[in-house]
């Protein structure tokens, strides 16, 4: 009989724990995480410190889940080091447990900001359902919010402000928001969001240090030009750092996240590693590239069970990510690598209508949709057939896109 | 909660003919399934776009969406069957 152990009850690693039971009715299948909870909807913890989604809905396993599954689920355990010589993992104090075949997938946790009082009361950072809960809490009682991350978690805070009737200002190191995916006009349709919701972004910014009170309680950030705000709240998403502490020693590759090919495999035997913190080996952009998002960290929980399972390379990774952005009149979507490629074609249609697409060896390998999510099958369709199609972005750029227009593919 | 469907389980069969549309709620009662956007695949998240911004009905036969599920779009959408 085979023993998995899964270290991490994410997506995906709970992802993972049903397909091997699937694929291996008779194995002994333990998961351990460090949180009080079993997997709930990480994607949807934001709703709830936004004041609008209760605590029910976002829970997606119950511990009777497991059970029903001859799953072992240790809650509150904490791993602490992998001996891959005997194959066992130590936790904190639930002791060791052995494994013939072992799955990291233990994510990331916020960086936070190097800077004076950053650890601060009222500075919040946003992970996990139970920060939820504390920022939902004190949004509810708060005034005056900060905000510091330009990207893809820091717009969660805005929202959260929004939604919450904090009056913030969302301090930007760069002149706009998520400036590595967005041109200027892109982003300024999302700056009209922001305000919007009374979230007003501040440019050419940042945090040099917080100021606090006597208790210790955020009162004030102060960017690098001295300008000074005024805050009972501050959000801070700056970045994640990856849970792989525990695996120092064990001769694991690393490379700002655990290396690892399209079958998650690690360069160690019989230790794999999926979602967040995986440099995974991307097979239609050809490169090492990494994802952060709810469906990739799902899908690659699933093929790397399918693969430990199978004892064999059964089934690679081949996914288009997306990510979207839901908190104002407009859609946003994100897919691919954005941010990657050697030329990008990009087209604004209306006040809250803007499109990019990035091209890699004239391959599209992601883009950024606002307002008109409509070709949004389109584009990913072409990415998982690697048409090479950057000579023809006109096409690709029209308000409303027909592949048949596309001359059609030359024999390579 | 919805401890009893799992992240995994496949869409259910339906009739062809079967649509659904998508009502704007302003909230979600305890008891209801919750699906971000994020949680759909690319077909789906079509129909969802579609239903949404041109406001009509789908079919049910080409998505995952499942009749009383709240849907988190730009606003709280639930699936109600036509
Ligand atoms: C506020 C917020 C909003 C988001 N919004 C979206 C969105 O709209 N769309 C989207 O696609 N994605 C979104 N994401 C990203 C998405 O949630 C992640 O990509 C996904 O949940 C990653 O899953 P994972 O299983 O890789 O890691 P995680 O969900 O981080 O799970 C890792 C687990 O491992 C545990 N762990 C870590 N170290 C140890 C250890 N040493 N011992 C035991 N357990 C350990 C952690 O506590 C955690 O429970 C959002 C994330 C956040 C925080």
């Amino acid at each position: 009989m085979t023993q998995y152990v899964i270290i991490g009850d994410g997506i995906s690693g709970s992802s993972a724990a049903e397909t091997l039971r699937e694929e291996d009715p008779d194995a002994k299948i333990t998961v351990i995480t460090d949180e009080g909870e079993p997997l709930y909807n990480r994607i949807l913890i934001k709703e709830h410190a936004k004041g609008k989604l209760p605590e029910a809905p976002i829970s997606i396993h119950d511990e009777d889940w497991y059970e029903d599954r001859d799953i072992d689920l240790s809650l509150n355990t904490h791993v602490t080091s992998v001996d891959t010589e005997g194959k066992v993992v130590h936790t904190h104090d639930s002791g060791e447990i052995p494994y013939d075949k072992l799955l990291v997938a233990t994510g990331g946790t916020p960086t936070q900001l190097p800077v004076e009082n950053s650890d601060a009361d009222g500075i919040h950072h946003f992970w996990t359902f139970e920060d939820a809960r504390g920022i939902r809490e004190h949004a509810d009682e708060a005034d005056r919010g900060v905000i510091v991350g330009a990207g893809l978690l820091g717009i969660d805070f805005a929202a959260v402000c929004g939604a919450q009737g904090i009056d913030a200002d969302y301090l930007m190191r760069g002149d706009r928001w998520w400036r590595y995916a967005l041109s200027a006009e892109g982003a300024e349709i999302m700056h009209e969001g922001m305000r919007s919701v009374g979230v007003e972004p501040v440019f050419d910014s940042g945090v040099d240090h917080f100021e606090v009170d006597d208790d210790g309680r955020v009162t004030a950030a102060v960017d690098p030009n001295g300008d000074r705000y005024e805050c009972d709240f501050a959000g801070v998403a700056i970045g994640l750092s990856f849970n792989t502490e525990f695996l120092r020693g064990a001769g694991i590759e690393q490379d700002n996240g655990i290396v690892v090919d399209e079958y998650m495999q690690t360069n160690v035997d019989d230790i794999y590693a999926a979602g967040d913190l995986t440099q995974f080996h991307d097979v239609l952009l050809g490169e090492q590239a990494q994802n952060g998002s709810w469906g990739s960290a799902k899908e690659q929980g699933r093929v790397a069970a399918i693969n430990m399972a199978a004892d064999a390379e059964e089934e690679g990774f081949q996914w288009v990510s997306s990510y979207s952005i839901t908190h104002f009149d407009f859609p946003f979507l994100s897919f691919g690598h954005p941010t990657r490629g050697d030329e990008h074609a990009e087209r604004k249609y209306s006040d809250t209508e803007w499109r990019r697409i990035a091209f890699k060896d004239g391959k599209i390998v992601g883009g950024v949709l606002i307002g008109d999510l409509s070709p949004q099958s389109k584009f990913k369709q072409l990415m998982r057939e690697q048409r090479v199609v950057a000579d023809q972005a006109e096409v690709l750029l029209e308000q409303s896109v027909d592949l048949d227009e596309l001359a059609p593919t030359q024999e390579q | 909660m919805n401890m009893a469907t799992s992240e995994l389980q496949s869409r259910s069969v339906r009739p062809e003919s079967a649509a659904v549309r998508l009502e704007r709620v302003p909230s979600v009662p305890a008891d209801a399934t919750v699906r971000h956007v994020d949680q759909f695949e690319t077909e789906t998240l079509d129909a969802i776009y579609r239903a949404v911004t041109e406001d009509r009905p789908v079919s049910a036969a080409e998505t995952d969406l499942e009749p009383g599920e709240v849907i988190v779009f730009t606003d709280y959408f639930r699936v109600e069957r036509v």
